[in-house]
């Protein structure tokens, strides 16, 4: 658990441990679920605090910016389903939703802070 | 939530959720059928019966609390994921059948429980984050307690529908202001909208003791509440983005005018034009109906688990849900024929509306066959 709330990359914003070969398809895959609310992956918009990829696991800790958010479950079920596509198939796949730490602006990314404006 | 062992929801739990968001749309058709009659559309329902009569003296129930508070505390409900939460829609959407059965008393008790039972939920959200949009969702749930209450105690329908209402705008802004969140910070943005929900908060007490007073506050805080909104709201932004982001974008704002318009109508009833229908419909349908429009493609699936395919069929029911509106609300005044015209085109927005639902839940499962969804998977909507 510690790997996944240490501070993110510079390259991405969420903090990664496991292969190298995947971890553009699981970024790739997480860039595919988008909030259509805000028109911005959840990647860019920093609800994806960690990954961990091991034998036979990956497991995705994200959050919500509002716990009274009714449509959690299919966002994770989104992000469950485009892992499903890249991930080899023997693997498990596992979301955490967690409010700690919570979200804040500062982990939008660039890209979304310049198309609402910031 | 671990995939790959998943098993499905048993049936009976889908049998019921079915059955369950089945009532809450018959409250939808009880509260259509109320208004259509109210506004003299000759709709065929059955002579010898006589809930229709009671869907037009309840309409306002039927929408607001039987209807609209039963959808909003599903998703309360949904969102806090306790079994516990979904009493409040239960009792919300039993009301209703109470209420069209003929027993407005405990209808009317059964209302205020559904509204305890929601703050209740609401407190839970609130502890669970300690944030201005949560207590803002808590004051609304407070809001629809007041109306229940002043319903049941026999008060008139001029003092409890503002009240109602707040519920419903309450809910609403406390939604935006969470999306808000994504913006820069603008100095002061908060406290204005806080000083437009007081003023909600003031129009709808002021109405006990003082139609003027009550309408022009109330107005002036929807006025106020729709500028807030055309100025802060990420909808500005995401207009011009594509497919289902613009086109619930394209709902908020048009949402927005309306809001705006409902509140000079407010203002203008209480200097004696006729200009209810307006004050109640730009904001009931114009405003929150715009809203559901929009969040439907998004909340559905999550409320009853179906996926919908996005497309640009789902701006016809829009297009007919606001050119009716403006005819009935502009034209109407002048001519009561337009006005039923346009209260029946506003209804036929919501079937329309209601068919695009199952015709985007059928595309989706046209294009993805469950023979091509991998193990568990279903492809993301979007």
């Amino acid at each position: 658990m510690d790997t996944l709330h240490a501070p993110a990359r510079r390259d991405s914003s969420y903090a990664y441990a496991g292969p190298e070969a995947l971890r553009q398809p699981i970024e790739a895959a997480l860039r595919q679920v988008v909030d259509p609310e805000v028109a911005m992956s959840i990647v860019d918009v920093g609800l994806v605090h960690g990954v961990s990829v091991d034998d036979d696991r990956v497991q995705v800790v994200m959050t919500m910016t509002s716990a009274a958010c009714p449509v959690a479950d299919v966002i994770v079920g989104d992000v469950e389903a485009e892992l499903d596509r890249v991930v080899p198939p023997q693997m498990q796949i596992r979301v955490e939703l967690v409010w700690e730490p919570a979200w804040t602006t500062g982990r939008m990314s660039e890209r979304a802070k310049a198309f609402v404006g910031w | 939530m671990e995939a790959r062992a998943h098993t499905g929801t048993p049936a009976p739990v889908r049998l019921a959720r079915l059955a369950f968001l089945s009532v809450v749309g018959v409250m939808l058709v009880a509260g259509v059928i109320g208004g259509l009659l109210r506004a003299g559309v000759a709709v065929p329902v059955p002579a010898d019966s006589a809930w229709p009569g009671r869907a037009v003296s309840a309409h306002a129930f039927l929408m607001i609390c039987a209807f609209m508070g039963s959808v909003v505390a599903i998703e309360r409900a949904v969102a806090v994921k306790e079994r516990l939460a979904f009493a409040a829609p239960a009792a919300s959407a039993l009301a209703g059948v109470l209420m069209l059965a003929g027993i407005p008393g405990a209808a009317a008790w059964l209302a205020v429980l559904a509204s305890l039972a929601f703050i209740a939920v609401n407190v839970t959200v609130v502890s669970r984050q300690r944030a201005a949009h949560t207590a803002l969702l808590l004051t609304g749930a407070a809001t629809w307690l007041v109306g229940n209450l002043l319903y049941a105690l026999g008060n008139r329908p001029a003092m409890v529908v503002p009240w109602w209402f707040s519920f419903l705008i309450l809910t609403i802004a406390a939604e935006r202001l969470e999306m808000t969140r994504l913006m820069r910070r603008r100095p002061a943005a908060a406290a204005t909208l806080f000083i437009c929900l007081g003023l909600v908060l003031a129009g709808s007490a002021a109405f006990a003791w003082s139609p003027l007073w009550g309408g022009w506050l109330y107005g002036l805080s929807l006025a106020g509440l729709a500028a807030w909104l055309v100025s802060f709201d990420i909808a500005r932004r995401t207009v011009a983005a594509d497919g289902l982001s613009r086109y619930m974008a394209v709902c908020l704002l048009l949402g927005y005018a309306w809001l705006a318009v409902s509140g000079l109508a407010w203002m203008a009833t209480s200097l004696g034009f006729a200009a209810r229908d307006a004050a109640l419909h730009a904001l009931g349908l114009g405003f929150i109906f715009s809203m559901m429009l929009g969040h439907a493609p998004v909340i559905l699936p999550a409320l009853a688990r179906v996926k919908m395919l996005f497309g640009w069929f789902f701006y016809l029911p829009l297009a007919v849900l606001h050119v009716s509106l403006a005819l009935r609300l502009f034209l109407g005044p002048v001519d009561f024929g337009l006005r039923s015209a346009g209260a029946a085109g506003n209804a036929a927005a919501i079937v329309v509306f209601a068919l695009t639902v199952v015709g985007s839940a059928m595309a989706w499962r046209l294009k993805y066959p469950a023979s091509s969804r991998k193990r568990h998977a279903i492809p993301a909507p979007h």
